[in-house]
């Protein structure tokens, strides 16, 4: 099931793009409201809900014990996972991960794996044979819009707020996590470029990139989407603003 | 014998009353007694009582205006996305107001996928197939403008009675406003601030239906808007 | 888990509980923004949030009923709601809880009034302590009302069990895995009939009674917790008051 776009509003959107505006009121490089919720769930060693706008994904981490690769018999695992449950939206059906969970579950892994913000090579329990699985499990509550960057926020925020796990084994003094990677969405419609699209906004959009980048600004994951096409000036402003609304979400992560 | 008053909030399966009364909708009858089948406003006029529900989804009827927009078509018409559980059916003679010979005419040059269309409820079988008729004045394809939903319950007080309430928008804001029976409503103005401040409104409305002094509270807060408040 | 040695001691059992005393809930109604209706409940440890799309265009189309709704139901846990990560994704527990959950609610809502569409019910684990099935029902009740279905009556909730020879209400996850037996109700409040119950363990005729009994006392309180919840959303003092 798709949604279908209503050419009002299709039009609507497009005509205030063209003069710097969106529908909800917003600049073109401004977020939404944005809360980071850590600690809530319990029955997992962290936890984040992040709400943008009204846009809510909760992710739960847990570490368990389990087999490594066996090209890195010394390395932990992690494994990132994405619901979009029917819960989220009357478009997601349930049934095996589709391409757009399979999406945006790959692209927050980047994220995390590529800056190397898990130090996994300290999560070996016994080489070859037995070492710490980090599982973050994204939970796609209410889906409004830009999905990737608030399941971005919420797997680090919930990688951050592990104290020292409780579990059976565990030797190290804390969990380590050392970078802050954010990912940060821009829409494109018309020609111009908007950070945090709204659902509306995703319907019509034309294409989007989502950036994630670490405090230094160097840049961990990208990825291009839609069936629209982005130039190289465009790609570049991407980078500026999403290097910039980066360090505006890594606020919550204090 | 009544158990509860005017305009009382009342939740699924709360007595109503007991003895022979009239239901008009959000109640049932359980032998002697009446009780509520929604959330809503209890509303009792001598012998009759209704619950007016605060949510709920929007069922065709019969005259009903409403806003849809095309989201499938067939050989002589097109299937309109109605905000319903049940879509509306649209052919080509009752967008046109004439006999169409299809193998001459292209109907899509007509609508488009997405297209919006102000219509009316022509017709509702047993089996809740909609007809729509779209070819009187003020109907056929919208362009421009915003269009926003909220939810169906609601249009009555978005419209006020006689149509106090929309008509005080309309002065207030100089905004051109059409209010669908199925929540969907389209707003046309030249100044963006103020059809944003529509747009807050409609959903305060949405939001405050149930209360009393509404129609003021909207008034005073586009007026605010209109002479440069935030 | 390890075994406790003891479940109840003095009368009190292991979170400070008497025998006869509800976990505290907290219910909130209409928290999501695009499902139709909405409900979150707090049940002790449990964190449940049920949502209910519908009625709406019923897909795929040859399940569409031609006089009535189809009412559907998906109980689903989250892979963190537990101590060991559930795998994501349908198993067994999961189906049959779907079914009863479902079943308790296809005496009360009016399904006849939406030919050909269907009413979604989902229900999402988030954090689990036993009694997930029961506070999902809770919730789920909430969120039919709050989307503005037409029900005859509100369903209620509780799991009663036996644990070393005393009839408890409410079991939190020790009482469940170590106690004898586990036995969710759900009822009609209005009525006082009853539209789940499962069982599993023993219990002698005269102790299933007084379960039964205990578990509809229990349900009346919680009925009252899902009342004051669906008030609760209207009773918000408009701007300007």
């Amino acid at each position: 099931m798709y949604e279908i776009v209503s050419s009002v509003k299709r039009d609507y959107i497009a005509d205030l793009a063209r003069q710097n505006k969106r529908t909800d009121g917003r600049t073109l490089d401004q977020l939404r409201e944005v809360s980071v919720e850590t600690g809530l769930i319990k029955s997992a060693q962290g936890s984040a809900l992040v709400k943008m706008g009204n846009t809510q994904v909760l992710a739960g981490v847990k570490i368990e014990k389990g087999e490594p690769f066996p090209d890195t018999p010394d390395s932990g695992v992690l494994i990132v996972n994405a619901e979009l449950r029917p819960i989220a939206a009357p478009t997601f059906e349930l049934g095996p991960p589709n391409e757009n969970s399979i999406e945006l579950a790959r692209v927050v892994d980047r994220g995390i794996r590529e800056s190397e913000s898990i130090a996994l090579d300290k999560l070996s329990i016994t080489s070859g044979e037995e070492v710490w699985m980090v599982y973050i499990d994204l939970h796609a509550l209410d889906h409004d819009g830009n999905l990737l960057d608030a399941s971005s926020l919420a797997a680090i925020a919930a990688l951050w707020s592990i104290k020292k796990p409780e579990i059976e084994g565990w030797t190290l003094d804390e969990f380590p996590i050392q970078k802050k990677p954010i990912a940060v969405t821009v829409a494109k419609i018309g020609d111009k470029l908007m950070v945090d699209p709204s659902l509306d906004e995703e319907n019509v959009m034309d294409a989007r990139l989502t950036i994630a980048t670490t405090e230094d600004g160097s840049i961990c994951a990208m990825q291009k989407g839609g069936t629209g096409y982005l130039t190289v000036e465009e790609i570049k402003a991407a980078y500026e603003l999403a290097r910039a609304k980066a360090a505006e979400l890594r606020e919550h992560l204090k | 014998m009544l158990h509860v008053q005017n305009r009382e909030l009342v939740i699924p399966g709360q007595l109503l009353a007991e003895g022979s009364y009239l239901l008009y909708g959000g109640a049932f009858k359980e032998g002697k007694n009446v009780y509520s089948s929604v959330v809503g406003l209890a509303e009792v006029r001598g012998q009759d009582i209704r619950v007016i529900p605060l949510q709920g989804c929007y069922i065709p009827q019969r005259g009903d205006f409403v806003i849809g927009v095309v989201v499938d078509k067939h050989s002589s018409g097109w299937i309109l996305d109605l905000n319903s559980p049940y879509a509306g059916n649209l052919f080509v003679s009752s967008l046109l107001d004439r006999k169409v010979d299809l193998d001459r005419e292209d109907i899509s040059q007509y609508l488009k996928m997405g297209d919006v269309v102000a219509a009316e409820v022509a017709d509702v079988d047993e089996r809740m197939r909609v007809l729509l008729e779209a070819s009187g004045p003020g109907m056929g394809k919208v362009t421009g403008g915003k269009l926003m939903e909220i939810a169906p319950t609601k249009i009555p007080r978005v419209i006020g009675k006689k149509g106090s309430m929309s008509a005080m928008i309309q002065d207030t804001s100089g905004c051109r406003l059409r209010a669908g029976q199925n929540g969907r409503i389209m707003i046309w103005g030249n100044d963006p601030r103020m059809v944003r401040a529509v747009v807050e409104a409609l959903l305060m409305i949405e939001r405050e239906a149930h209360t009393s002094g509404l129609t003021d509270r909207v008034h005073q807060f586009l007026e605010k808007i209109k002479s440069g408040g935030e | 888990m390890e075994k406790p040695e003891k479940l109840i001691v003095d009368g009190k059992r292991l979170d400070g509980r008497g025998p006869e005393e509800l976990r505290p809930i907290k219910i909130q109604a209409g928290v999501l923004k695009r499902a139709d209706g909405s409900a979150y409940i707090e049940v002790g440890n449990n964190k449940v949030l049920a949502a209910v799309y519908g009625p709406r265009e019923m897909h795929p189309r040859h399940l569409q009923q031609p006089d009535t709704a189809v009412l559907r139901c998906k109980y689903n846990m989250a892979p963190f709601s537990v101590d060991d990560r559930k795998r994501p994704g349908p198993d067994r527990r999961s189906v049959e809880i779907s079914k009863v959950i479902r079943e308790a609610f296809e005496p009360v809502v009016f399904t006849k009034l939406y030919p050909r569409s269907g009413i979604d019910v989902f229900i999402e684990i988030l954090q689990a302590d036993a009694g997930t099935r029961t506070a999902g029902i809770n919730a789920a009740a909430v969120a039919l009302a709050d989307a503005g279905i037409p029900m005859r009556d509100l369903v209620t909730s509780v799991s009663v069990g036996k644990v070393e020879d005393t009839i408890v209400l409410d079991l939190i996850k020790e009482e469940d895995q170590y106690g004898t037996t586990d036995m969710p109700v759900a009822m009609l409040p209005r009525k006082k009939v009853i539209t789940l119950l499962q069982m599993d363990g023993h219990l002698t005729q005269e102790e299933f009674e007084r379960a039964l009994a205990l578990a509809m006392r229990g349900c009346e309180q919680i009925y009252e917790t899902q009342k004051a919840a669906l008030r609760a959303k209207y009773a918000t003092k408009p701007e300007g008051e």
